[in-house]
């Protein structure tokens, strides 16, 4: 496998951890979102990631390798939270008002396994540069 | 002046370290020394025209992979280093053919 091809896996990686992190601000900025254009409070977004082969016409040994993509991002269809809260304009008639359920603590562990993940990511490119670097200074 | 006495030597340099560059000629003149090197010249120009349009596009604001933009950078000077330490060695066989005793 061709050192070059390392670099793409490492920014699929990236890409899908990038995509990751813009639902989980998604997530966090409308914590407390109660209207959406589908009606009812928003709802929390969940990346899929699904594996890609990275050369499907070369050789089993770089068949067997795979990158990642986020295919599509699913609602978590957890219920609403609803908290009393009468004089809110979307209050129900029982004066409850549907907010999402959205934990900032769970939001933010998963924000900082993001930043893990793109660090690691980083650091494949860094050591890969590093060994092509390496392999051109044999003989010097 | 022609150089056609050494191609033995630049093909097999360029078999053995620039993978993605065009077919090394065939070491029985079926290409120049010079050629092979122009080959060679742009498929690396190719890399950094490729990684000059990500950095345009991403200054520009039309594309959002700031990391695609750095590993294309990255790429572009890994082929570009592997260009120069192959020009190197062609470049010292060359001269030690011109050095030669006769």
């Amino acid at each position: 496998m061709n050192l070059l091809d390392t670099f793409q896996i490492s920014a699929s990686g990236l890409s899908s951890q990038r995509v990751r992190l813009q639902t989980i601000a998604s997530n966090m900025a409308n914590a407390r979102t109660t209207r959406t254009d589908e009606g009812g409070p928003y709802q929390r977004k969940l990346p899929v990631f699904e594996t890609r082969q990275v050369n499907p016409f070369g050789d089993m040994l770089e068949q067997a390798m795979a990158e990642p993509v986020v295919t599509e991002i699913v609602e978590d269809d957890a219920q609403p939270v609803m908290v009393f809260d009468p004089s809110h304009p979307d209050a129900d008639a029982d004066g409850y008002v549907a907010y999402p359920d959205i934990n900032l603590m769970e939001e933010m562990v998963d924000l900082m396994g993001t930043s893990r993940s793109f660090e690691a990511n980083t650091k494949v490119v860094e050591t890969t540069r590093q060994m092509a670097t390496e392999a051109l200074s044999i003989g010097r | 002046m022609s150089i056609h006495a050494i191609p033995a030597v630049g093909g097999a340099a360029w078999q053995a370290q620039l993978p993605t560059a065009s077919k090394p000629v065939a070491n029985s003149g079926g290409g120049s020394f010079a050629d092979t090197l122009q080959n060679a010249m742009d498929s690396v120009n190719e890399t950094q025209v490729g990684a000059d349009d990500k950095l345009a596009e991403l200054a520009a604001g039309q594309t959002p992979d700031l990391h695609g933009t750095m590993i294309a950078l990255q790429e572009a000077d890994i082929t570009l280093r592997a260009m120069v330490s192959v020009r190197d060695k062609v470049v010292d066989a060359y001269q030690q053919v011109m050095n030669m005793q006769i």
